[in-house]
Formats: C-alpha cells, sequence, structure tokens
C-alpha cells in the first residue's frame, strides 16, 4: 500500500496512492491512519484521487478512522472519483463525511 | 479462388474462399468488407467468407455448419449494431420518453432466422447459402436456442421487446444473463430426466459486453442509525458484501430494421478476479471460494414450481438485476441530461410480475439516500414511474419473502418497505377508521403465521397501473385477488391482453402460410395484423382452400419427419394433428387430454367403435424437476403412447408423440402444423395464454375451455369456428362448495369408471401396476381439483363433435382459415400501443 504524506500548515494531506480501496488493503491503511491521528495529527485531509473501487471493508476503514478521530479533529476528503462517490451516496455517508472536489478547498475548509 | 472440398461433418460445399498463402493477395484477404444496411448478395457473400476465414480461423477443410452459422451472425451484426447506435441516438436526440422492460425471464428464442426476416435479409442468405453449397434451414439448425425462460411470461417478454422495436418505441428488456437456462429435458423409460442447459457454452455471436457500464451492487450489511447535521435520522448501510453486474446487451431487431433496440442481460461477478489476499497466503481454493459463490446469481434459472431450494438465491437474483437495471437507468437518464426530479416523465418501469417488485423499493432508496429527496416527492416519482403486471391467480405462485430473509440481505430496503407500509395503511385506515381486519388483508406485511413481506401488495401500492393480461384476468384481479385495493384505487386497475408477435409466430414459423397470405393480401399485414381480416372471403374461394391446406400438409410433414427423426414415431400427415404444448401442471390439464385417449384407446379396442378420425396427439413440455405428480402425468402420456402406438388394433389410426425438451424452437416447428389447438386449462386458472394465439394464427382451431385469453378467441373466431366446453369458473367455485363433485362422476359415468379402471389395472404401466395410483388418488380421493372427470363427458363430447367435423375438409379449411383471418387482437403489437398509449404514455420515434 502506497500513501504519501505532506504537511500544509497544521493539516497533514494523506493521499492514498492505490486504485482499490478494499480487503487487501482497509486493514493496513486503517493501522497507518490510527497511527498518524496517535502521534497528534488531528487535522486530515484524506486525498482519493486514484482510489476508483472501494469496498465496504474500505468503508469500513474510512469510518473507523473518522470515529478515532471523534471530536478532537477533522477528517475531509477530497478529490473523490465517481465510482467511490457513489459508493458513499449509496449508503449515506456522503452525509457523515466532509468532501471536498480539490485539495485547496480541503485544506482552506 | 480456391474450391470447398466436401466436409464429412457438414453438408456439401460450394464456393468458399481458402487462403493460400503462395496465391492469394494477403491484403486483399485480410482487408474487411463493410455490411451496409441493405447488402446485395455479393458484399454479403464476401462478409460471410471473412469471418469464416479471419475472424473464426476456418476453412472449408474443417468448417462445419455451426461455424457458417456463426459467420452469417457476425456478418449480420454489422449493419444490426449500426442501426442500434442509430437509434440510441435517434432516441437520445428526440428526448423521448423511455420503457424499461423489468422480467427474470426472457424467451427470446434462435435470433438469427428472426434477425434476418425484420431485415427483409431472409432470401438474400439463402441465395448466398446456395452458393456455398448449404440450405439456409440447415445453418439456421445450429442456433443454439436459449432457455432462459420457464413459459409463458417469458415469451411474452420477448415477444413485447419485438413489438416496441417494431413499432419504433424506445423500450429495453432487463433481466439475467443465466448461464444455464431451464434445463435440457430428456426421457429415460418415459420419465423426465433434467440434464443442464449450458445454453452458451459456444458462445454468441449477439451479446455485445458492456463491461465499462457494469454496476457495484452490495447485499447485506447491517444498517448503523445515526443523525445528519439538521438532525434527522441517518441511517448508514455498512459490512455489505459487493456484486458486480456486468451488462451484455444482445440487440433486438424491430421489422424493416430501422428500429433497433436491445435486450440488457447483467452476469454477476465477484469484485475481482478473487481476493487477492487470500491467494497470496497461499489459501487458493480459499479464494476461489468467494469468486464461485457470487458467480451463482446468474448461474441457474429456477424452475418456477421450485423456488423452495435455495430461496436466497432467488431473492438475491431478484434484486441484482433489478439493482442493476435501476442503476443503468439513472445512468442513462443523468446522461441525457436530465433532472433526477424529471425521472418519471421520461422513464416508465414495467414490473412482469412480481419478481421486479424490489424496483419500489429500489427506486425509493435511490431517490431518497443518493439523491437525497423528500420522502413524499420520491414517492410521487416512484408511482408516476412504476407499473405492475399480474399474471397469476394462483395463491402459491404469489410471492412472499419473509422479513427474516429480506432484512439479512436488504436491511436498508427492509426499513424502506416498513415506512411505505407505515403510510399506506394510514392511508388505507383514513379511508376504512376502525376496519382492523382491512388493514391486515392490505398490509405489505403479512404478520402471520410469520412475518412476510407480500411482493405483490408492494407492487400495487408502488404502481399507478396494475393489469392483468386478458379481459377475464383481470376481472378476477379485482373481485378475487384483491378486491380490497380495487376499491380503495379502481382506476389504477386496466387490463391488456397478451399478444404474440406475427413475426416470429407466422412470417419466421410459418413461411410457407406467409407467403400464401402476402399473395392473396399483400405483405402489410406483417406490421399490421388487422389487415388478416381481408381472408375472409377467400375462406369461400376452394382455390385458397386448396392452396391453405396444402400449406398445412407440407408443415404436417415437415413435423411427421422431425418426429421421426427425434422420438422414432411414425406419425402420418393425414391424420388430424392434436396438440397440446405447454408447461406441465395440473392446472392446464394434460391429464384431460391423457385420460380422453385413454378413452379413445378404450373405444376402439374394448368397444370395438373405429374412431370418427383418424387422430395424432402431439404433446411437448416440461415438468418442474420438483413437481412430482406432472411429472408422473409426463410419464402416463410417454406409457399411453407406448401402448397405442405399438397396438395393430387401432392400424394406425391413433398416435401419441411427446416430443421432448419443449422450447421456442420446438414450439415454431409444431405450431404451423397443428389442426386441434387444446386450451383446456381449468376454468379461472389460466391468466391469459398465448400458445392459443399463436395456434388460432396459424390456423388451428381451438378446443377450450372458458379460461384466460380463450374467452377473447371465442367471441373474435366465433362460435363456429371453436370447440368450447367444460364448467365456467362460477360454476367450479359452485361445485366445489357441493362437493364431492368426482365421485359423482365416477359414479354415473361409465366412460370415467373405465378409464379410472385402466389407469391403475396396468393396461398402461405392466411393468408396474401402480404407479399412477397417485394420479387416481388425485382424481377420487383428494377431490380432483382441477375437475378432469367434472369436465370429462363434455370434453368428450366437443372431441368427438370435431372428428367428425374434420371429415368435412372444405369446411375445416374454411373454419382454420377464419380463425387466421380473426387474429388480429392477438398481435403483441396492438398490446404494446395499448401499453404505450394507456399506461406508459409513450411516443414512437422515428
Amino acid at each position: 500500500m502506497l500513501l504519501e504524506d505532506t504537511s500544509e500548515g497544521d493539516c497533514l494531506v494523506v493521499s492514498l496512492k492505490e486504485q482499490r480501496l478494499d480487503a487487501v488493503i482497509a486493514a493496513s491503511f486503517k493501522e497507518a491512519l490510527l497511527e498518524r491521528i496517535d502521534h497528534g495529527q488531528h487535522n486530515i485531509v484524506l486525498d482519493m484521487a486514484y482510489v476508483n473501487f472501494m469496498d465496504s471493508s474500505g468503508l469500513g476503514a474510512v469510518v473507523a478512522i473518522l470515529k478515532h478521530l471523534g471530536d478532537k479533529g477533522r477528517l475531509r476528503i477530497c478529490r473523490v472519483t465517481p465510482a467511490v462517490m457513489a459508493v458513499l451516496k449509496l449508503t449515506r455517508m456522503d452525509r457523515i463525511f466532509r468532501t471536498f472536489e480539490t485539495l485547496q478547498a480541503a485544506i482552506a475548509a | 479462388m480456391a474450391t470447398a472440398r466436401a466436409n464429412s461433418r457438414g453438408p456439401a460445399r460450394g464456393r468458399f474462399k481458402v487462403f493460400n498463402p503462395l496465391t492469394d493477395n494477403l491484403g486483399a484477404m485480410t482487408s474487411r468488407p463493410k455490411v451496409s444496411a441493405d447488402p446485395d448478395r455479393k458484399s454479403l457473400q464476401s462478409a460471410v467468407d471473412y469471418h469464416l476465414e479471419v475472424t473464426l480461423a476456418k476453412g472449408s477443410h474443417n468448417a462445419d455448419p455451426c461455424d457458417y452459422h456463426l459467420a452469417l451472425a457476425l456478418a449480420i451484426r454489422e449493419p444490426v449494431i449500426r442501426a442500434m447506435n442509430a437509434t440510441e441516438a435517434r432516441v437520445l436526440r428526440a428526448g423521448a420518453k423511455q420503457i424499461h422492460y423489468l422480467s427474470m425471464e426472457f424467451l427470446i428464442g434462435r435470433l438469427l432466422a428472426n434477425n434476418l426476416r425484420n431485415l427483409g435479409l431472409y432470401d438474400t442468405c439463402a441465395e448466398v447459402a446456395a452458393d456455398m453449397g448449404l440450405t439456409l434451414a440447415d445453418v439456421l439448425e445450429t442456433e443454439c436456442d436459449p432457455a432462459l425462460g420457464n413459459g409463458g411470461l417469458g415469451r411474452l417478454a420477448a415477444c413485447f421487446l419485438d413489438s416496441l422495436a417494431s413499432l419504433s418505441y424506445p423500450g429495453y428488456g432487463y433481466g439475467i444473463n443465466y448461464q444455464f437456462g431451464l434445463f435440457r429435458q430428456t426421457f429415460m423409460n418415459g420419465f423426465q430426466r433434467e440434464q443442464p442447459d449450458n445454453w452458451a457454452v459456444h458462445g454468441t455471436p449477439w451479446h455485445i459486453e458492456r463491461r465499462e457500464q457494469s454496476s457495484m451492487i452490495p447485499i447485506y450489511g447491517r444498517l448503523e442509525g445515526d443523525l445528519d447535521d439538521n438532525g434527522n435520522y441517518n441511517p448508514h448501510w455498512l459490512d455489505w458484501n459487493s456484486l458486480i453486474g456486468v451488462p451484455a446487451d444482445i440487440p433486438v431487431v424491430g421489422y424493416g430494421g430501422q428500429c433497433v433496440n436491445f435486450l440488457r442481460l447483467y452476469t454477476a461477478r465477484a469484485p475481482a478476479e478473487f481476493d487477492m489476499a487470500i491467494f497470496n497466503d497461499g489459501d487458493y481454493l480459499r479464494a476461489m471460494e468467494r469468486q464461485v459463490a457470487v458467480e451463482t446469481v446468474s448461474k441457474v434459472l429456477y424452475p418456477s414450481d421450485s423456488a423452495e431450494a435455495g430461496r436466497e438465491l432467488r431473492f438475491i437474483q431478484e434484486y441484482f438485476f433489478v439493482a442493476c437495471a435501476m442503476r443503468d437507468i439513472f445512468r442513462r437518464h443523468h446522461g441525457a441530461g436530465h433532472r433526477v426530479d424529471e425521472f418519471g416523465q421520461y422513464n416508465a418501469i414495467q414490473l412482469n410480475d412480481t419478481h421486479p417488485a424490489l424496483a419500489v423499493v429500489e427506486l425509493m432508496r435511490t431517490l431518497v439516500d443518493e439523491h437525497a429527496m423528500g420522502w413524499d416527492a420520491a414517492w410521487a416519482i416512484t408511482q408516476q414511474t412504476t407499473a405492475y403486471t399480474n399474471h397469476t391467480l394462483l395463491p402459491e405462485a404469489l410471492e412472499r419473502w419473509s422479513a427474516t430473509l429480506f432484512g439479512r440481505v436488504l436491511p436498508r430496503h427492509l426499513e424502506i418497505v416498513y415506512e411505505i407500509n407505515r403510510r399506506f395503511l394510514g392511508e388505507v385506515a383514513v379511508r376504512h377508521p376502525g376496519d382492523d381486519a382491512r388493514l391486515e388483508r392490505m398490509s405489505i406485511i403479512q404478520e402471520t403465521p410469520h412475518k412476510e413481506i407480500r411482493m405483490a401488495h408492494l407492487a400495487i401500492v408502488g404502481s399507478h397501473s396494475v393489469n392483468g393480461v386478458a379481459e377475464m384476468h383481470s376481472e378476477l384481479v379485482k373481485s378475487q385477488l384483491v378486491p380490497d385495493f380495487y376499491e380503495l384505487w379502481p382506476g389504477r386497475f386496466n387490463n391488456k391482453t397478451n399478444g404474440v408477435t406475427p413475426r416470429r409466430w407466422l412470417l419466421n414459423c410459418n413461411h410457407r402460410l406467409a407467403a400464401l397470405i402476402s399473395e392473396a393480401i399483400g405483405s402489410k399485414w406483417i406490421a399490421d395484423l388487422a389487415q388478416l381480416s381481408r381472408l375472409e372471403p377467400l375462406a369461400a374461394d376452394s382455390a385458397f382452400r386448396r392452396d391453405f391446406r396444402e400449406v398445412k400438409l407440407k408443415n404436417k410433414a415437415d413435423l411427421a419427419r422431425r418426429v421421426r427423426a427425434v422420438t422414432g414415431v411414425i406419425i402420418d400427415p393425414n391424420t388430424m394433428f392434436d396438440v397440446q404444448i405447454k408447461r406441465i401442471h395440473e392446472y392446464k390439464r394434460q391429464l384431460l387430454n391423457a385420460l380422453h385417449i385413454m378413452h379413445l384407446y378404450c373405444r376402439v379396442t374394448e368397444d370395438n367403435l373405429p374412431l370418427s378420425s383418424p387422430k395424432t396427439f402431439i404433446f411437448s413440455g416440461k415438468a418442474a424437476p420438483g413437481y412430482a405428480l406432472a411429472k408422473l402425468i409426463i410419464k402416463l402420456i410417454n406409457n399411453i403412447a407406448r401402448v397405442v402406438n405399438a397396438d395393430p388394433r387401432l392400424n394406425g389410426s391413433l398416435r401419441v408423440v411427446f416430443y421432448p425438451d419443449y422450447k421456442v424452437s420446438v414450439a415454431e416447428l409444431i405450431v404451423p402444423a397443428a389442426e386441434l389447438s387444446e386450451q383446456i386449462s381449468t376454468a379461472g386458472y389460466e391468466a391469459s395464454g398465448t400458445g392459443n394465439m399463436k395456434l388460432a394464427m396459424n390456423g388451428a382451431l381451438t378446443i377450450g375451455t372458458l379460461d384466460g385469453a380463450n374467452v377473447e378467441i371465442a367471441r373474435d373466431v366465433g362460435a363456429d369456428n371453436i370447440y368450447i366446453f367444460g364448467l365456467t369458473a362460477e360454476q367450479i367455485v359452485q361445485r366445489r362448495l357441493q362437493g364431492h363433485a368426482a365421485q359423482e362422476v365416477y359414479d354415473s359415468n361409465a366412460d370415467v369408471r373405465r378409464i379410472m379402471t385402466r389407469l391403475v389395472d396396468g393396461t398402461f404401466s405392466s411393468e408396474e401396476p401402480g404407479l399412477f395410483a397417485p394420479i387416481a388418488r388425485a382424481l377420487l380421493e383428494q377431490g380432483d381439483h382441477y375437475m378432469h372427470l367434472s369436465d370429462f363427458a363434455d370434453y368428450a363430447h366437443k372431441h368427438e363433435q370435431a372428428a367428425r367435423d374434420y371429415r368435412d375438409a372444405e369446411r375445416w379449411t374454411a373454419r382454420a382459415i377464419a380463425n387466421v383471418a380473426r387474429s388480429a387482437h392477438f398481435s403483441s403489437d396492438r398490446t404494446i400501443h395499448e401499453y404505450a398509449t394507456q399506461i406508459w404514455d409513450l411516443r414512437q420515434v422515428v
């Protein structure tokens, strides 16, 4: 699994450079993000531009990250592909996650 | 150009190009000949040559008729696909409303011959085949006949698609691409045996896979409730499993070739080829397991009467294709630039029975969850879009799904069903305060003995139109099946009598009669069946009658040859061909027909009474694998055939044949040869029937009950041209109330007593005398629910009348011509026009 971190002020941008967020990488993806949160990164933008398939394991990982962050921080998701957005809408998760069309908009929000 | 050598596996070949690298120009051989919309013989020939040599890599030394079939189909596919693309562009430009016909079954039959007829290329292709030393009919015979349905409901869907395209309506079918169709039927010692029907094993040239339009379909999982930013309930669907629905389109060529719509069938695939994580761990078998489980969803078609096995899989099948269809309809709707709130303006969805009734819930879920639409607006769109066709009055055939199963597979959908029901019952309660019994009867949820979802109620509540499929059936839907709903919404209920496409069921299957008709009145009847009324005066024309009889005799001779080849039984084309071809079911009463044949046999062999006319009884049909009594009826008919056909006392005057593996192509062979059409269901049980229409349209006289569309056939062809017998639906209800009907008939009718004795005394089961005791018990001890014995005397009487009438060939022919001339009402073009104008509000796009 390839994750790329960049810092924008106090914001950590995590870019998932994989095409599929599914059972194969969901657990390690979740662990990696929880680790960042536990190390004090509470303002996170998740860049999903590369991901064109997400199954329920992948969705479950993102939900777990959001829950782990709880009230102590913010998770924004940007550059969501249509296929992933369809999954978010289908499960009504689009009403939970804050999604942005561009990276800049997510950072500025 | 080289000349083909005769191939030992196929017919002799004539001119056929074989590539010789030493002498032939490679560029000339591989350049792809274009096939225009109206190709001549030469360009078609070049295209067939090209596909045979380049696409299929075959030469005259190893090509068999299957290869020629494929090459011809591939050559024709080109103009078909161009016309399909042009049709889609035209519909898009017109901004036209579209109808999406959702059906678990599409019995489409073989496609090449029908497509050639509709394209007007049949004769040109026959010439091309002749140039190759082949007979087109032999080539066409090699095409597989996809059995993607059980019977009438699936064939109706296929006829409707043909009419939609022929009438230039933008209409599309959605269903499942079953890997295994309905089983292949064989007989072993007269017993039905079921073999898998892997129909597409050799591939089909008509499927156009649209992998890029695949849909992800979630099932199972759980709901987690939450509140959104506005404090509203916001359930999340989590931990689901994914299916991927991969569509493949089959072009539906309308008559004239101007409009080519499509039937979109979905195959279930696993999200990835297999689970790579498990695969990488080295557990290869487990990695494959999930893929296999997912792909099972589009593996098998359930025989309708045995859905008990694998109910969960059947439920998932229903949701799978509905969900795929809905995503596709939305994709196309948005692609056309329309807004979500315009969905009902541009789309109509017809539910072919309750199998796709989940569409009501899926549409609501899509609008409310994915498009954040308010409930009331979403409900208005759902009702505006959806219409439901009821196909059965049999209580056991009305689908109900356990709420537990429903909630396990589709947790969010169950929640939506409960909400639909809560609001609906609120509406009923306002109309009928304090009437709890009514609420219980009408509820979408049946509370006792187990909580179940009544799919018919869901379909009725979620639709703006509910139709039956024949006048009598539609009345029974209102008065017996769901009278409470009719009282609540009388304007929602209507009738759309079924129909059959005259292209497949006259032009293509009975080309001799089609040619005779066209010679007499021109060919406009093919697109306007009302023209057939112009044949009416020709019934009095002795030359036309002679030609008509000659056509029938040739068709009978064709069938006789095939019967001999397939069953070994020799039948005489000069005898009356009496035909009963349909699914085997007690209510359809193949048993009544069998009992009557036993009666005729006894009259000849025991009473020394000759038959009034020599007769050949032809049966064909499959029994659901789990339906023991229906399978025993098949065995009885086969045993009767064995005894009767071997008895020299009959001197060939009575023959019985059970043609195996009934399917569309078998019907196309038998229908043109039929003279008497057995439509003898217990009155009140057959919703419509369409075999009755096909047979009348091809000049068979009907012997039938006042049931389903028989009532309308009787009205249209006139009492002189049909044999109606038996108790009416009302009389049957009365008779049941009186009780003991079967025993009374048995006591009072010596013929019936003799048949019942012969049924169990070993006359027809010498190897096992008690074999047919379960049938005897059903008739005498279990009350003869389907009234075989009560109707027997009248049935035998009408048969006798028909046999006597048949001796006057001139008069019989005139009556057969009257049946053809008066069959216009039974064209599916008429039915589709009614659906389009009265339910779908659809416009033709030309």
